[in-house]
């Protein structure tokens, strides 16, 4: 079948000239300029079929952005294959642009002091949107997004949050097929948030439309992606289902404790380890396979309210990974 | 004398502070002072030429009307020179770092006025300050005539003070400044050449309304013996009620101060 | 195409949300243009007086023409592009299916479309004030001159500005310093809008007329006036098209070399 997407050993170096400080650094930098390169791809290869909801995550730096700009066109390879809905993206034929869509948090595509309507009849003819297409994704967006309202308003005059909301019609009134999310839920509060990755859930679910997003938030991620891609220093260093990431990675669960009255708290470290106490509550971290062995010790011999028994948290279970504690091989 | 000299102080390191600042950001200023230069010389290629052809201007000669122009890039430069920062105004006003300015024990007008001297022109009033001189000796003026003009010339300097007092505080009053100063920097633009090419009612605006024939030709004319004292006298009259005048309306601007919000 | 009729009817609607920034602009114009009419007048105050091969009916008609192909030549919102690309907005039009140059081309159209209607309206309005002798060009040949040589005009300022502003891809903070550069040294001297370039010696016109500049301004106009006919003409349209190509094949060059070093940064 053919892949939406596909990636084969993609390199991206950047040149960057080093700028000493001061005026004798300046006069330097003219004429014998100090260049250095940074990797920030080094072999990437991945795909994407249609309509997988995919979710990168890594630090900063981490390279994560960059793929997507090279998947939409922006950045030039510096080798390697890439390939999305059978065109070279660099060459960005006019299909190509029609077929795709980059949401980029502070990326402001409408127009500042005229009414967001104008920009998306301004859309409506640059993507060539048939009229029946156009006033049926408008429609749709508009409810979804609950905008109605807003169309008519000078964009200057609406506040952050509105005007977030407006640039996602804008930016997929042309119904793409592809859809590059970079952050898509940074600088929004906890609401906006979970009604923002409603939002594109239903997308995805109603559009079969392939999406991929980039995120430092992990509920973005457990809410989300099925899949996701853990990108550091330029590498892939997972790719795969989510929960293979932690049960591959979380040799531990934690017990939450909620005690009912004072004991001898020091006894808790012969059981495992303590990552907090404030009391009535501690919680600590045992080995996946004594969990049930350490739980009964604990309802023995402790006043126990209430124990529960979780997961690592996903954050955690990342960190690990970037600080290179979980060596994980590359899925295929 | 105190406060002179703590004003001198104070404006001494503002203008350091400013040329730091410049230097941070020295190819934008370094294109600046070569479009002033060339369009200094454009300017001066034209009359040269245009006078090569016609011989005279309204009844002036080359070298008159040359001192006529050199006259008034010298006031428009030396201004310049004091009051760039009234080109700084608007931000500080958008921004609100204006209360900042107001909540400092020394004048806000001042401040604003004069706290950014742009060190650029350093560069070019010597030249011009040397030119003025070798084509204003060419026209061979007495000794009260030069007294004469050295007189107008600080009076024209008067002037534009009054002027930019003007042009900011009307920019705490409405947001547009920036065409403000540019529609003063047209006008004065006139007065590259003598007054007298204008008809009749511009030439009276332009020498009595919106004075730059006083500022700008009258000193010039003043070196070719055309002025009299009594001219002289009026004229610094004029000045002095006009920065009366300016400064009463900065202190209404301020009273009309609304401090922008974050 | 429509898309590009869409591009034009909202640039338009964008002037208009800066009204008074607009009006003033015009305000500045005229003045301009008054400085160098009453300069001009004076000169020819004697009535028969001919120099610089000007006549007083010429000359006012060559600064009044000023007005007129300066809105129509040198009017452009393109000059955003190195602001443009500095702060990395770029990549909104990048990710967008349309063409980059026809796109500002079309922008730089509305605002001329506006200007030139002010500067008809100017005119108007200062006609009957000011009641200058005007030159009206009759032969057709020189206004299909005229007509053609704007034309190359308009296409060439284009070309120049544009890669004016693509400094911006190596160097963002110089990119509006270049183009002011650029724009005041070649509008007001070069170009020919401060004074017909016919005052200057003979040697030194020639020069100016092997760059691209003279035919911004002061050549159009000298063919309306009727002061450049027959072989003269058509050698400076044929010089300018040259230019034309040549400075429409760099700004390609350079707007493909500036690609390569855009890193679409700037959130």
């Amino acid at each position: 079948m053919e892949k939406t997407i596909l990636v084969d050993h993609l390199v991206k170096n950047f040149e960057v000239t080093e700028k000493t400080p001061g005026l004798m650094g300046a006069f330097s930098t003219l004429f014998s300029p100090k260049k250095k390169v940074i990797h920030a791809l080094k072999d990437i290869s991945l795909s994407v079929g249609k309509g997988e909801l995919v979710g990168f995550i890594g630090p900063n730096g981490a390279g994560k952005t960059t793929t997507l700009k090279i998947l939409s066109g922006l950045l030039f390879p510096t080798a390697g294959v890439t390939q999305v809905l059978g065109f070279d993206p660099w060459e960005r034929r006019t299909d190509f642009l029609k077929k795709i869509s980059l949401v980029m948090g502070q990326k402001n595509q409408l127009w500042w002091d005229l009414p967001a309507i104008d920009t998306f009849e301004l859309n409506r003819a640059i993507y060539e949107i048939p009229t029946r297409v156009y006033k049926e994704s408008l429609d749709e967006l508009v409810t979804l997004l609950d905008v109605g309202k807003l169309l008519n308003i000078q964009v200057r005059r609406l506040s952050l949050g509105q005007r977030m909301r407006l640039e996602l019609v804008a930016a997929l009134l042309h119904q793409p097929e592809i859809l590059f999310l970079d952050e898509p839920t940074i600088g929004l509060d906890l609401v906006a948030q979970e009604k923002m990755r409603n939002f594109i859930y239903e997308y995805n679910r109603k559009h079969q439309a392939t999406i991929l997003l980039t995120s430092h938030n992990m509920d973005d991620l457990m809410d989300l992606a099925r899949r996701v891609i853990v990108i550091d220093k330029g590498r892939i260093i997972f790719d795969g289902i989510l929960e293979e990431l932690v049960a591959r990675f979380a040799k531990e669960k934690i017990i939450k404790v909620s005690l009912s009255k004072e004991a001898d708290l020091k006894k808790f470290d012969t059981i495992g380890k303590v990552k907090r106490v404030a009391f009535p509550e501690i919680v600590l971290s045992v080995p996946r396979t004594t969990v049930a062995v350490a739980a009964s010790e604990i309802l023995q011999n402790f006043p126990v309210e209430d124990l529960t028994i979780e997961e690592v948290a996903i954050e955690d279970i990342i960190r690990k990974v970037f600080r290179g504690e979980a060596p994980l091989r590359k899925r295929r | 004398m105190k406060t002179a000299i703590k004003y001198f102080k104070v404006w001494w390191m503002m203008s350091r502070n400013s040329f730091m600042q410049m230097f941070a950001q020295r190819f934008g200023a370094i294109f600046l002072l070569i479009v002033k230069v060339l369009r200094f010389i454009f300017y001066l290629s034209f009359i040269y030429f245009l006078l090569k052809g016609t011989e005279t201007l309204a009844g002036y000669n080359i070298n008159q009307t040359i001192f006529f122009f050199l006259t008034f890039s010298l006031v428009d430069t030396v201004s310049q020179f004091f009051f760039r920062e009234v080109y700084r105004f608007r931000p500080m006003i958008v921004t609100g770092s204006f209360d900042l300015v107001l909540a400092k024990p020394i004048s806000p007008l001042f401040r604003s006025l004069m706290g950014g001297a742009d060190i650029l022109d350093l560069i070019t009033i010597p030249p011009l300050i040397i030119a003025v001189y070798l084509i204003g000796s060419s026209l061979h003026p007495s000794g009260v005539e030069t007294v004469y003009f050295l007189l107008l010339f600080v009076n024209g300097l008067l002037i534009a003070t009054a002027f930019h007092i003007a042009v900011i505080s009307l920019g705490i009053i409405t947001l547009e400044i920036d065409h403000t100063v540019m529609i003063y920097r047209d006008l004065t633009s006139l007065g590259r050449f003598p007054v007298d090419i204008y008809r009749e009612p511009l030439r009276g605006f332009l020498t009595f309304l919106v004075p730059v024939g006083i500022m700008v030709t009258l000193p010039a004319k003043a070196l070719m013996g055309l002025v009299n004292l009594q001219a002289v006298v009026l004229s610094f009259t004029l000045s002095l009620v006009l920065i009366f005048l300016s400064i009463k309306f900065w202190n209404f601007a301020l009273t009309k101060y609304s401090s922008a919000s974050s | 195409m429509r898309k590009y009729l869409n591009v034009f009817k909202i640039s338009f609607a964008q002037e208009f949300a800066y009204r008074l920034n607009f009006i003033m602009w015009r305000v500045r114009n005229v003045l301009q243009i008054l400085v160098l009419f009453f300069l001009w007048t004076t000169v020819f105050s004697d009535q028969g007086r001919v120099i610089f091969g000007y006549d007083k009916a010429k000359i006012l008609t060559y600064v009044f023409g000023v007005l007129i192909v300066r809105a129509l030549v040198f009017s452009a919102r393109a000059v955003d592009v190195a602001g443009e690309i500095s702060k990395g907005d770029l990549t909104i039009l990048l990710l967008k299916p349309i063409n980059y140059f026809r796109y500002w081309l079309t922008r730089d159209f509305s605002s001329k479309v506006l200007n030139l209607g002010f500067a008809v309206v100017e005119i108007a309005i200062l006609f009957p004030l000011l009641k200058p002798a005007i030159f009206l060009q009759t032969n057709g040949y020189s206004l299909l001159g005229f007509a053609i040589s704007l034309t190359i005009a308009v296409l060439l300022f284009f070309t120049i500005l544009m890669a004016t502003n693509f400094v911006a891809f190596w160097a963002p903070q110089v990119g509006w310093g270049a183009q002011f550069f650029v724009i005041v040294v070649m509008s007001d001297f070069l170009a020919g809008s401060l004074f017909p370039l016919d005052i200057l010696p003979a040697v030194v016109q020639k020069v100016l007329l092997f760059t691209p500049f003279p035919y911004l301004i002061f050549f159009p106009i000298q063919v309306y006036l009727g002061k450049l006919t027959g072989m003269a003409m058509w050698s400076g349209i044929v010089i300018s098209l040259f230019w034309l190509a040549v400075l429409s094949i760099l700004t390609n060059k350079i707007w493909r070399r500036g690609l390569l070093v855009y890193r679409a940064e700037g959130r």
